[in-house]
């Protein structure tokens, strides 16, 4: 035999033996990891699942293996109910082209339910896609723990308000003179302790809010709202701090601006928004609110002539507990939620929130809602 | 922005037999988002590869291969030269 024969022989040796040694690794890889996993063809038909997964859904391999994945592994929602195919995640990543990963639950072989967190991916192989591969975990226990949590900062921020409401009547009632005369500088004392209960009602409003989202327990109950009504009656309830700053709040709209929606919580939002232009624009400034309408949705504008969100801060604008290091140094207090808690809302609306802003020159704040 | 061409309104067309109303969008994503162009640069040269991944999302929703393998043959066909060329209707050559 030449030389250069025997050569492609070995090569074809060692090849074969390194593709055999990848296969196995990948497989001790697959079967190893502590996640769920489960890996389908073109079709959408199981080719492999790991230890972890059968034991999270019950199954022996031999009952999965070649089943259509949809009908195999049963995806619920909350109550219980099988989702639609467009719903499930892993539909959901093929057909928008998007990584998915989500919370959900599969339903198991005994018919409980398990709340997973799934990843979801195309599985490619030179260059091609052959397949999918659906990634999950239980998250039972991390459920749990949220529940825990959200259920500790509502009852405790229900057992702050309670003195708070006590501490803020009494103090009203000394200022009003109810408990016999007081001296000016007890009266300032006084209307000091009254702003810092006020301060400390919304922050504990802010807090629950945020549980509220972040629980997904938040209700909308949307309601034929007219817009203009509404801007007007945030705009009255923060009178006092634009005329103690000398701040020209103007409303603009072109045309009656209607829209279906949950007003409390778009009014939340447009406090959070008119009350952030305000509180970080210098005396003398102005705040413009802008209502537009275009097509199927409602635009609404909030633009300050204030400080401004440096550049390199703008990408984390809407971080829970984020503040802007400019304002930090004008405005000590604020606790960085509002704005996350108005993109929170603004989602639950379904609608969207963005901005432009320049350093020095002011913000706009925009929103866009569904009608 | 009108993205469509000759040939993605006719993959969109024949996508349309099995998906219905979402052909358009279904498509625009796929190309969008996994061949990373812009739907009005679809080319024939990028069937293959969009059809890879048709394949394996509309598997998803449906477990009839034969139905699946229908519509992959009907777009495969618009890759021929010919039916580029000439404009020919593949989904009528399907029968």
């Amino acid at each position: 035999m030449p030389a250069s024969n025997e050569n492609t022989k070995k090569q074809a040796v060692v090849g074969s033996r390194s593709a055999a040694e990848e296969r196995a690794q990948s497989e001790a890889i697959f079967n190893s990891i502590g996640d769920g996993a489960i890996a389908t063809d073109e079709f959408g038909k199981i080719t492999r699942i790991n230890p972890t997964a059968l034991r999270i859904l019950g199954y022996k391999e031999k009952e999965i293996i070649g089943k259509w994945f949809p009908s195999a592994v049963i995806n619920v929602d909350e109550n219980g109910v099988p989702l639609s195919l467009i719903d499930r995640p892993i539909t959901r990543a093929f057909l928008t082209g998007a990584t998915v990963s989500d919370r959900a639950y599969f339903q198991r072989k005994n018919g409980t339910r398990l709340a997973v967190s799934i990843t979801v991916a195309p599985i490619i192989h030179n260059n091609r896609p052959i397949g999918a591969i659906e990634v999950f975990r239980d998250i039972t226990l991390e459920l749990k723990i949220d529940r825990m949590k959200s259920e500790f900062i509502s009852l405790a921020s229900h057992q702050l308000r309670t003195p708070l409401s006590a501490i803020k009547t009494y103090a009203h009632m000394l200022a009003d003179g109810y408990m016999g005369e007081i001296l000016p500088l007890q009266r300032r004392s006084l209307e000091t302790i009254i702003g810092a209960t006020d301060r400390m009602n919304e922050l504990i409003s802010t807090l629950l809010n945020i549980t509220r989202i972040e629980s997904g327990s938040i209700a909308i109950i949307p309601k034929t709202t007219n817009l203009v009504k509404l801007t007007e009656e945030v705009i009255k309830g923060l009178r006092h701090i634009a005329n103690d700053k000398h701040i020209d709040v103007k409303l603009k709209y072109s045309a009656p601006a209607i829209l279906k929606t949950d007003s409390l919580i778009l009014k939340e939002v447009l406090s959070n928004l008119l009350s952030n232009a305000l509180k970080y624009t210098p005396e003398q400034g102005s705040v413009t609110i802008k209502l537009t309408g275009r097509n199927q949705h409602l635009t609404i504008s909030v633009h300050d002539t204030g400080f401004g969100i440096p550049k390199h801060s703008q990408q984390q604008i809407f971080t829970k507990f984020f503040r802007a290091p400019n304002v930090i140094k004008h405005e000590t207090s604020g606790t960085g939620l509002g704005l996350y808690l108005v993109k929170g809302l603004v989602t639950r609306l379904g609608g969207k929130v963005w901005f432009e802003s320049e350093e020095n020159k002011g913000s706009t704040f925009y929103i866009s809602l569904p009608k | 922005m009108d993205h469509r061409t000759r040939l993605y309104d006719r993959v969109v067309r024949i996508t349309h037999i099995y998906l219905g109303p979402a052909a358009d969008r279904f498509i625009a994503r796929q190309v969008q988002n996994h061949l990373g162009k812009e739907p009005e640069k679809l080319t024939v040269d990028d069937l293959v590869q969009l059809i890879d991944w048709i394949r394996v999302a509309v598997s998803l929703l449906t477990d009839d291969t034969e139905i699946v393998e229908e519509y992959v043959l009907q777009l495969q066909r618009l890759t021929y030269p010919e039916a580029e060329a000439t404009g020919k209707r593949v989904s009528s050559d399907a029968g």
